[in-house]
């Protein structure tokens, strides 16, 4: 019986047409939509490197900060590196500026001087890039004089050129220490991409989308919710084994769904989702199955029509999915800054942070706590329907 | 006769309001048992809490001498229901929508392969096995609805309402097959509004109204509790307000009714009043198109005992 149950629920469920729609096609073509619209805003983006020049004089020698970042910032080994760098006299840089050879220079010293000849997004970039070394250089002054002593303070303060070997060694120290944390951090080897944060919650609507199929599956096991689960209840048939056998084929149509959303996205759209393939299944299995007990507990909670319930899977999806960065990479942003716990109980935020996690991070921390909070949300959610499905008479059908 | 159902003291409520109230029956093995009443008088109630698919408040049900309950699958396996509203799938054939509901009882592939042609046969539907239900009229979805319902010869079967909006043609086979699964040896339990179909079909009727039972028994026996004997129906017929007054002083007649040139006399009792009335007529030289005499019908019964009709 189970596997007669099983074998034509995948039948009905693959011939369902809105079914079909809304969790094999749909999920293609919005991926087909987001490959469109933002690849291509992706390449707008994409920076010029910056020709600039810096006035090579005593300041330049003396601003370990500001050598660092200039340095890592121009660093031609990176293909992505933000700027060309002259290192030169004042004058050449003048001439360079005035022959349109450079946006800018920037002129050492006690607060570096940026200058430029008109104003451009290229200019703005020079002088934000300044402004954030001189908030970092003061921020890393303040940590060394709290750890040398007022006295020391009052002494460096008069002439920083004259800085003291040792006092240039705390510096040194102190920079090295809190490095990570001043340090202006070119990411472009793991290049943040909003292309991938789409995938990421296109991949969590889909698992979530599984809830339909969940729901309608749900639905025709159960008397008071379909004439055709009141056929099913006066048969001779295990109810747990109806629903388990129905909510297994529901599964594995999931499943089939979101294989063929990765091998569309992979190999026609050329995604790179990472190279952590087994964790990716991991995660989207976990995601499948908080889709799933989504929509089973939606089909026991609500006691109304099986069209109702589809909406209101789609829109608790699309809420989901919306919070989670689908429509716009700064409601995630957003959210996580200001409500968190929304997305701490939003399936769809757990699949797409537990994707970015894999991709962006080298542990597994984050990955795994996202994994827990969607094993988490599943038992609720099957414990939500367990709970009502354990009554096989009703008061009224 | 082994009785199949036995229900005592039945009480179903619905907040206050009783849908089944006090209700006791047996069906015997072999029968056709009608449950005859207007909707909302609790014949579909009955049914569901018989396949323990509704709770109750009180008494008890007992199918083939064992107590029924929601895990009774033993009891179970030897049930066919055909629900008033059509459940099948809009995503599987004709033949497949009957194969997944035979295969909830009959798992062996061989036996259910034998049971559906035979069932395709019984309503009808063998060149429609190919068809989607959307492709079939309202009429030909019913007798799939049947099928699905009884393609696993069950041994007792319950019919609710199954020829609600059909085609006399798809009524008639209907109606047909449910005779031929009486033949078969299956015991049934009808409910229905429709008097003809009692009449047709049932060996036993239970007459229900708000979800009590207010007469039981043969159709002739039914009949019986009628305080008319007969009805008399005359068209075509043109009369006086004297003729009337006259006709209304004839021997045995209980009322007269008369309008649209339509006369109805209602007898009391008594024996050859139609002759004597066609005599009337001829001796009073009055003319008419039409005369026939109806002896009373369950639907008169239930007028009599409830004061409505039955299609109210």
């Amino acid at each position: 019986m189970f596997k007669h149950n099983f074998n034509y629920t995948l039948k009905t469920l693959f011939r369902d047409k809105t079914l079909i729609f809304w969790t094999f096609a749909f999920p293609l073509i919005l991926g087909t939509f987001f490959h469109m619209a933002f690849s291509n805003i992706e390449k707008s983006e994409q920076l010029d490197t910056i020709n600039i020049a810096v006035v090579k004089n005593e300041k330049y020698n003396n601003s370990i900060l500001l050598k660092q970042t200039i340095a890592v910032l121009s660093n031609k080994k990176n293909e992505e590196h933000l700027f060309n760098t002259k290192y030169v006299t004042e004058k050449q840089a003048r001439k360079l500026l005035k022959d349109d050879k450079i946006a800018g220079y920037l002129i050492p010293g006690e607060t570096p001087k940026v200058v430029v000849m008109t104003n451009g997004i290229n200019q703005t970039i020079i002088k934000q890039v300044v402004e954030e070394i001189i908030i970092k250089e003061e921020t890393i002054k303040k940590v060394t004089e709290a750890k040398i002593g007022k006295y020391l303070t009052e002494q460096t303060q008069e002439d920083l050129g004259n800085l003291s070997p040792w006092y240039a060694t705390i510096y040194q120290n102190i920079l090295k220490e809190w490095g990570d944390e001043f340090k202006i951090q070119d990411i472009s080897d793991d290049h943040l991409s909003y292309t991938m944060i789409e995938f990421y919650t296109l991949i969590a609507m889909t698992c979530l989308y599984g809830g339909i199929l969940g729901m309608v599956a749900l639905n025709r096991n159960l008397a008071n919710m379909s004439n055709k689960g009141k056929r099913v209840a006066v048969s001779p048939c295990s109810k747990l084994k109806l629903i388990l056998s129905s909510t297994l084929a529901a599964y594995i149509t999931q499943m089939i769904g979101l294989i063929l959303l990765f091998l569309y996205t992979i190999f026609i759209l050329k995604v790179d989702y990472g190279d952590n393939l087994s964790y990716i299944i991991f995660l989207t299995l976990a995601g499948c199955l908080a889709g799933l007990s989504l929509g089973l507990a939606i089909a026991t909670i609500f006691k109304t029509s099986e069209n109702t319930k589809t909406g209101i899977v789609i829109s608790v999806t699309m809420l989901g999915c919306f919070l989670s960065g689908m429509m716009g990479i700064t409601m995630k942003y957003i959210v996580d800054k200001n409500i968190p716990l929304i997305n701490r109980l939003n399936p769809a935020a757990m699949i797409t942070d537990g994707f970015y996690s894999l991709y962006y991070y080298n542990t597994l921390d984050r990955f795994t706590s996202n994994l827990i909070s969607l094993f988490i949300f599943s038992g609720i959610m099957l414990t939500i329907s367990i709970i009502s499905l354990r009554r096989q008479s009703y008061d009224s059908i | 006769m082994e009785n199949v159902i036995e229900i005592k003291d039945l009480t179903k409520k619905y907040k206050s309001l009783k849908a089944i109230d006090d209700l006791s029956f047996s069906v015997k093995k072999g029968e056709i048992l009608g449950l005859l009443g207007p909707n909302g008088s609790g014949k579909s109630t009955t049914i569901n809490c018989i396949l323990s698919l509704l709770n109750f408040q009180n008494g008890s049900i007992k199918i083939f001498g064992k107590e029924m309950r929601p895990d009774a699958y033993d009891i179970k396996k030897s049930l066919g229901v055909v629900f008033q509203d059509v459940a099948v799938f809009d995503e599987l054939t004709v033949y497949e929508n009957i194969d997944y509901f035979c295969g909830l009882y009959i798992e062996d592939k061989t036996t259910r392969e034998k049971y559906i042609e035979e069932s395709l046969r019984l309503v009808g539907l063998k060149e429609f096995q190919k068809f989607y239900p959307k492709q079939l009229s309202g009429g030909l979805l019913r007798r799939l609805n049947i099928a699905c319902g009884v393609s696993h010869k069950p041994k007792l079967i319950f019919l609710d309402e199954p020829t609600v909006a059909v085609d006399p043609q798809s009524r008639n086979n209907i109606l047909d097959g449910i005779k031929t699964l009486r033949d078969q040896g299956a015991t049934i339990v009808y409910t229905t509004h429709y008097m003809e179909e009692v009449e047709l079909l049932c060996d036993r009727v239970i007459i229900l109204d708000k979800g009590r039972i207010l007469a039981s028994g043969t159709c002739d026996e039914l009949k019986s509790l009628a305080h008319i004997e007969e009805k008399v129906t005359v068209e075509g017929i043109s009369l006086k307000k004297e003729a009337l007054e006259k006709i209304e002083k004839l021997k045995n007649i209980e009322q007269v009714l008369y309008g649209n040139d339509t006369l109805v006399i209602t007898y009391k009792k008594g024996k050859n009043n139609l002759v004597d009335f066609i005599e009337y007529l001829k001796e009073k030289k009055i003319s008419y198109n039409k005369i026939y005499s109806e002896r009373p019908t369950l639907n008169d019964v239930f007028l009599e005992l409830t004061g409505k009709e039955l299609r109210d």
